[in-house]
């Protein structure tokens, strides 16, 4: 019995301290930011260039870059991947916007920067492109024969990616989400909630003055939807992490995902390659394993393909791209993660 | 009239689902009679479709709106137009 309890008061210890440090200066900034995204990046821009480029190596990049902006996880981005595919645009560059998009998109990097520290979101970004390279290739060369036979129709469509006013706001929201972290590193909490009102007072100020008030409304009502969709995964995520804390004995784990060695970086691949975290939710989960004595190559394996493929999400893949694709896609990401893991392993000890 | 929604069956489809359900009460109009309104989830036919960006509304083939979830005002604007 009293394992029990002390079991959920490990889970409701987690939810406390999560709720107190992370809402209020992390969460908001990082939803308006979201909602922004999704309301004034000009999605088919993206798409159109990814069209145009069909099967050139320059869609590679344009894939890789553009889908930090297209989708938030793993769930919204097969029908924008697929979309892509079935337009005409090459098989490389839609896998790489399959895998980009959840592993590295700029609301779970700026998360994985404010619990994980500088260290790891650097790692996870050229991980994931890196990654995202390899697996675009792979695919192009897998299926040449199939790719020669395919045209493109996605219509470019002509405008700029944003307007100069929304780049602006979104790259307050961006500082305003990063200052109060890494201005106030070491003073407390309430210094950081100082920074920020201030920041919140200005971004609400600009707003006001230069968006449109029909767009506001778009944006906050968008902010909305991610938080009611997010929010509360993120807290039944964080309560189950805290559980999985007090359950786990620490040597299990210093054991299994310690260190930098494959084996370790094979099961965390393992861990994230089958279970599915919505995006963010891998975060707190990584802290509380690293904090447990988890080594940070295979907390970097983790990071990448907890998010980036699921059992859920292969059955997804394996139907709208074909049993073939998804067969070569899922093996070699789970190959790449491990090597990931491994090498990092190495270099961020 | 025929009105698809398209979406994998988030929360957001259902909301975009719920607003055409509005707009039909607001014009008058009834499911099953005067439209039909079906979901579209499998991301091939959604793709097959043209649509990228769900959740998307397509009334009578056409594609009115994606990547957003509509207001049941712009819903009846669009089923005003091709009534």
């Amino acid at each position: 019995m009293s394992v029990v309890i002390e079991v959920l008061f490990g889970g409701l210890n987690a939810l406390r301290d999560y709720i107190a440090l992370h809402v209020l200066t992390c969460l908001i900034p990082a939803f308006l930011l979201a909602g922004g995204i999704v309301t004034f990046v000009r999605r088919e821009v993206i798409i159109g260039y990814l069209g145009a480029a069909a099967r050139k190596l320059s869609s590679f990049g344009i894939a890789a870059g553009g889908s930090f902006f297209v989708a938030a996880c793993s769930c919204t981005v097969i029908p924008v991947s697929s979309g892509l595919y079935h337009g005409g645009a090459g098989v490389g560059a839609a896998f790489i916007l399959l895998w980009v998009a959840p592993a590295a998109n700029i609301l779970a990097l700026v998360y994985t920067g404010q619990i994980l520290g500088t260290e790891m979101v650097i790692a996870r970004l050229i991980s994931a492109l890196l990654m995202s390279f390899a697996v675009g290739f792979v695919m192009a060369y897998v299926f040449y024969r199939e790719e020669r036979n395919r045209a493109s129709t996605i219509q470019m469509s002509g405008g700029p990616l944003m307007s100069r006013k929304s780049i602006v706001l979104l790259l307050l929201l961006v500082a305003w989400l990063l200052a109060p972290n890494y201005i106030v590193t070491h003073g407390p909490y309430w210094q950081k909630v100082v920074l920020w009102a201030i920041g919140l007072g200005i971004i609400a100020v600009y707003a006001w003055k230069v968006i449109d008030r029909d767009k506001i409304k778009a944006w906050l009502k968008e902010t909305l939807w991610f938080m009611r969709i997010i929010f509360p995964l993120l807290l039944v995520g964080v309560f189950i992490v805290g559980i999985i804390g007090a359950l786990l004995p620490q040597e299990w784990i210093e054991t299994w995902l310690g260190g930098a060695g494959l084996r370790q970086s094979f099961l965390a691949t393992m861990i994230g390659a089958v279970t599915y975290f919505a995006t963010m939710t891998e975060a707190p989960f990584v802290d509380t394993l690293m904090n447990l004595g988890m080594g940070k190559g295979p907390a970097l394996a983790l990071l990448l393909t907890g998010p980036g493929i699921s059992l859920p999400n292969w059955l997804a893949i394996a139907r709208v791209f074909g049993v073939k694709k998804a067969l070569v896609y899922i093996p070699t990401i789970i190959v790449l993660g491990t090597l990931v893991g491994w090498v990092a392993g190495y270099i961020l000890q | 009239m025929i009105i698809e929604v398209c979406g994998p069956g988030c929360p957001r489809c259902h909301q975009t689902k719920e607003n055409v359900r509005k707009a039909l009460k607001e014009l008058g109009l009834k499911d099953g009679e005067d439209a039909l309104v079906s979901e579209v989830k499998d991301p091939k036919m959604i793709s097959a479709r043209g649509v990228m960006f769900t959740p998307a509304l397509i009334i009578n083939g056409v594609k009115v709106c994606e990547g957003k979830i509509p207001e049941p005002k712009e819903i009846t604007e669009w089923l005003r137009e091709r009534k």
